[in-house]
């Protein structure tokens, strides 16, 4: 017992000394907040308080941005601060339209669509970007129709590509791929090269499903999806087991990288920017990512190759990146939404833009964006169209874990198809 | 040489190469997080070389990640907060549970058998969502963002197993010593301080590795608990440098490396106790 | 012995700061939760829907997910059982047997448990990468040619064993230290008077070291399953319970269900989950207790 005091005393001594030696024993009180905004973006930290700065040079308001992360701890924090009632002044909650619809019939998330009406701030943005955070009149959840958030950057998912293992393989790194067959032929050419053809984060489910919505938008249009979501059309149409074909089709001309199923996206973006995957399917985040993996990366975007069967469009996922709610208990709601406005003018957005190399939300500012930057934003209209329900989250996994399963070669596209569609009639049998 | 010195030989030179295969595999990774430290994000990335650079030149190599860690990224004070928070969780866990173990173990109150069992179902049902009640349970206490707070929540944590593991050591302990004290006028409180807690010393130091370990390592209940990054323990910052879209791998690693070496400080404190005899109560009794 | 009430109510006492701690943090938290999984609730509406036990109904009839999982798990805990305890047994037999350097292993062993799940994680995902990893260099260099390619983690026949692999790895000291500290408690004596009398190592193994050991090993058996059944942050790291949730285990569904918004669901797999531990739990240490008597 000695033995363990003395540790304890010692430890502490050491603690002590450490502390006083850095310099960081109680800091000096921090300067009391008039606007707190919690957040989840690490890598943006410096940036947000460069310009909470600004803010307060102009306007006497402070602004504080707090980081919680990784993103799973920070939708811990906000729905058991949600309980009990103690929400910052800026937050987001993190989930799908239903879950956010919760949060506003719970009264914690305010409606903004008088503000954007003011000076016409609406304007400013993406139409994509607004339209995510926007609810319909006649939602499935019984929402106010309005405006609930600000967007604060977009993105969209396509095809990186990489210039130079093409052209090792023989293909013209000027003309990519357009449609399926030409890159599945693309494909096919890299492996006789020896090199990976394609590589995503096919281990996060969300990931994978955003390629084969992709298709199904291809496939189906709005009108069809509707109907798949409401059960009208089953997930064993022919169009649906064709997706799953894609996948299939991937895999028997050996597409894949290595281990695609169980990667997460920092490891197949590791992957691409160190030249072991000619092809990535990620969001336009990628760009920052890469220039700071390796600098010298030669590569290209291009669309997911579309389905000369497809009688629709194909759209890429993507639209309003991160959004900021505000909360509707706030005291300090409007002080909230003007800083939010500042933001989103085109000076810190162009700020913003230039630090953390992601798309803005505000239209004007986009313009000048690097090459690679401005063909995502150029995209950004090509993004999914909001539709009126979501499917839910389980049908959502067994999709994902299927598809997965046919990467395997554990399915066949049809049994996959088959097993979605079960899990699809329970849900609704539970409703 | 006789036969038998030669098998001798051959055989501590297997058991040898049995040892040291293994250890290399323990070793391993720890040399790669410090290697990997000492790189730059390029080398990382562009290099599969196991070494950050010349060994001759070991100037060149990148140290200036521990001189960013703990000046820029504020790992200073992360890591006082967390020796706090180990150091009391780990000493209230072991005096609280020493006492309740040795009251289960020896002597006779109210609803003893039903306490234990409750204890030790708890022990084993994890419940995910928990922290949500508990951040309730503190906001009603006035206990948020403290760090008394989230430390009763350790303790607490800590607590089941604790007893459980000292009951059963306290059980094989001889009651011989304890008796004849008692009948020389000793207190309980006074016997369990003086005669059955010294020689729990094994169990003891058991205990400490394994709290140290979890409340060193826990950071889901501290980022929930906590609003002030004052108070907040090391594991927040390497969360930080795991980034959400961006990871700073030698970053990374020299954060991972710095919170390492105090709980192998501790284990190496601790392992000689414990080895000395965890059972040394259990074999005799 | 009778005792006055002074006297339970000193001994009480003992017991006091835990109780108190044990009832505020962790038992009304637990019954709370509880209470929770009978109700549909998304942690976020403010009425919860009464439903009674029909979440539980579900999960023991309609959620055969959940309940693979739990084979899952049961797998990863069995190897742990045999493949980790042995290594750890067998190490620690190999140490004590007074060979130069003790102290180093004894160090060493236990690097795997103190280090963060994010290093071992990107260290074994490296391992057993399918172009660039170490193993599949290592096996072509013994001429195994046709692994080359091979993803470990991502293919269904090896995924699981994988990961059980490095939860073996990563557990195995604290078995190590454990036992290591019950055989050298062992009598010396023991062990020559047996050499006298003519037993070879088997023999002395089984009639004095592993009797001996009983104790010891109810407690790290007890550990393992515990630290099996629940093993969370190393299938997070290395594939999220893929491919094709070939890797789940009960905490990553329950966390799954959790982050979709399913906290009275959630809640409820938990109960299950824990009591199936408990059942677990409770069968050992009875059977520990016979065996015990018996010898």
């Amino acid at each position: 017992m000695s033995r363990l005091r003395i540790f304890a005393v010692v430890n502490l001594c050491f603690a002590l000394m450490l502390g006083a030696f850095t310099g960081c024993t109680p800091r000096e009180a921090k300067p009391k907040a008039d606007v707190v905004i919690w957040h989840w973006m690490t890598d943006r930290q410096a940036a947000f308080e460069k310009l909470t700065e600004d803010y307060y040079k102009e306007t006497g308001i402070r602004v504080l941005f707090e980081t919680y992360a990784p993103t799973d701890v920070y939708k811990n924090k906000i729905s058991a601060a949600a309980t009990a009632n103690l929400l910052p002044d800026v937050f987001n909650p993190m989930g799908d339209k239903k879950e956010v619809a919760a949060y506003i019939n719970a009264d914690f998330i305010a409606d903004l669509t008088e503000e954007m009406n003011i000076d016409g701030w609406k304007d400013i943005f993406f139409e994509k970007a607004l339209a995510q955070n926007t609810f319909e009149a006649g939602n499935e959840w019984n929402v106010k129709p309005g405006i609930y958030a600000v967007p604060l950057d977009v993105n969209s998912l396509m095809i990186y590509y990489n210039k130079d293992l093409f052209k090792q393989a023989g293909l013209d790194p000027e003309n990519y791929p357009k449609t399926w067959p030409e890159f599945i032929e693309a494909g096919k050419k890299l492996r006789a090269a020896n090199i990976q053809p394609f590589v995503s984060g096919f281990g996060e489910g969300w990931l994978i499903g955003a390629f084969a919505q992709s298709y199904q938008w291809n496939l189906f249009g709005r009108d069809g999806i509707i109907s798949v979501l409401e059960g009208k059309t089953p997930y064993t149409d022919a169009r649906w087991v064709r997706i799953f074909q894609l996948f299939e089709e991937m895999r028997n001309n050996r597409l894949f990288a290595s281990g695609i199923v169980t990667m997460v996206n920092k490891d197949a973006e590791r992957s691409f920017a160190t030249g072991r995957a000619a092809m990535a399917f990620n969001g336009s985040w990628g760009v920052n990512v890469y220039n700071s993996m390796n600098p010298d990366l030669n590569y290209g975007v291009m669309p997911p190759p579309y389905l000369p069967e497809g009688k629709f469009p194909l759209l890429l996922f993507g639209g309003e990146g991160s959004s900021f709610f505000v909360n509707a208990a706030s005291p300090n709601k409007q002080k909230a939404i003007d800083f939010l406005r500042w933001m989103t003018q085109s000076g810190p957005q162009t700020f913003l833009a230039k630090e953390t190399l992601n798309i803005p939300s505000n239209r004007e500012v986009a313009q000048d964006l690097p090459p690679v930057l401005r063909i995502f934003s150029e995209n950004i209209k090509n993004t999914f169209e909001p539709l009126p329900k979501v499917e839910s989250w389980q049908v959502t996994n067994f999709i994902n874990i299927n598809l997965q399963s046919v990467i395997i070669g554990e399915r066949t596209p049809q049994s996959a198809a088959a097993e979605v569609q079960a899990e699809k009639e329970r849900q609704m049998k539970g409703k | 040489m006789t036969i038998y010195k030669i098998k001798k030989v051959l055989n501590s030179t297997l058991i040898h190469a049995i040892l040291m295969s293994v250890a290399l595999t323990c070793v391993f990774p720890v040399f790669w997080m410090i290697s990997s430290s000492l790189k730059t994000q390029d080398q990382i990335f562009k290099s599969m070389s196991l070494l950050p650079g010349s060994l001759l030149d070991i100037f060149s190599w990148n140290w200036s990640n521990y001189i960013v860690a703990f000046v820029k990224a504020d790992f200073g004070f992360y890591f006082f907060n967390s020796v706090f928070y180990t150091v009391v969780g780990v000493f209230f866990i072991i005096l609280i549970a020493s006492m309740a173990a040795y009251a289960f173990s020896r002597l006779q109150f109210f609803g003893k058998n039903v306490l234990f069992y409750m204890l030790i179902a708890t022990l084993l049902i994890p419940i995910p969502g928990v922290f949500v009640p508990l951040y309730l349970l503190l906001k009603n206490l006035g206990l948020l963002d403290s760090r008394t707070g989230l430390l009763l929540c350790y303790i607490s944590n800590g607590l089941a197993f604790a007893i459980f593991l000292l009951k059963g050591f306290f059980d094989q302990l001889p009651k011989e010593v304890e008796e004849a004290a008692l009948i020389d006028g000793c207190s309980r409180f006074g016997i369990y301080w003086r005669i059955a807690l010294p020689l729990a010393k094994p169990a003891i130091a058991t205990l400490v590795i394994m709290n140290s370990l979890t409340i060193w390592n826990e950071f889901l209940l501290a980022l929930v608990v906590l609003q002030d990054k004052a108070k907040m323990p090391i594991q927040r910052g390497l969360m930080v440098f795991q980034g959400t879209f961006i990871t700073d791998y030698p970053m990374l690693m020299a954060g991972l490396t710095i919170a390492t070496i105090p709980i192998v400080i501790v284990y190496l404190l601790m392992q000689k106790h414990i080895v000395k005899g965890i059972a040394s109560g259990a074999l005799k009794g | 012995m009778k005792l006055t009430l002074k006297e339970k109510l000193g001994n009480f006492s003992f017991v006091i700061p835990a109780l108190a701690l044990f009832l505020v943090f962790s038992l009304y938290p637990i019954l709370r939760t509880f209470e929770l999984s009978v109700f549909q609730w998304n942690g976020i509406d403010k009425d919860m829907v009464f439903v009674g036990l029909a979440q539980y109904k579900h999960i023991l009839f309609n959620n055969p997910a959940f309940w693979k999982s739990m084979t899952n798990a049961g797998i990863i805990t069995l190897l742990a059982l045999t493949l980790q305890n042995g290594l750890a047994l067998l190490l620690a037999l190999l140490v004590t047997k007074n060979i130069r350097g003790e102290n180093i292993y004894r160090t060493i062993f236990f690097l795997p448990p103190v280090l963060s799940g994010i290093v071992v994680g990107l260290i074994w995902k490296f391992v057993f990468d399918g172009n660039f990893g170490i193993l599949n260099h290592f096996l072509a260099g013994i001429g195994f040619t046709n692994f080359i390619d091979y993803a470990w983690l991502s293919e269904v026949k090896t995924a699981l064993f994988s990961v059980a692999v490095v939860h073996m790895w990563k557990g195995f000291g604290y078995g190590f230290i454990i036992l290591l500290a019950g055989l050298q408690t062992i009598p010396v004596e023991l062990y020559e008077a047996a050499e006298v009398d003519g037993a070879d190592a088997w023999q002395q193994f089984k009639n004095i070291t592993f009797p001996l050991l009983i104790p010891i090993f109810t407690i790290v058996t007890i550990l393992t399953i515990l630290g099996s059944m629940q093993i969370f942050d190393l299938i997070y790291s290395m594939t999220r319970g893929g491919p094709a949730g070939h890797t789940h285990v009960p905490i990553t569904k329950i966390y799954e269900y959790m982050a979709n918004g399913e906290f009275g669901y959630s809640t409820a797999m938990a109960v299950i989950f824990g009591l199936v531990l408990l059942i677990i739990s409770f069968a050992q240490i009875y059977a520990s207790k016979k065996l015990n008597y018996d010898k």
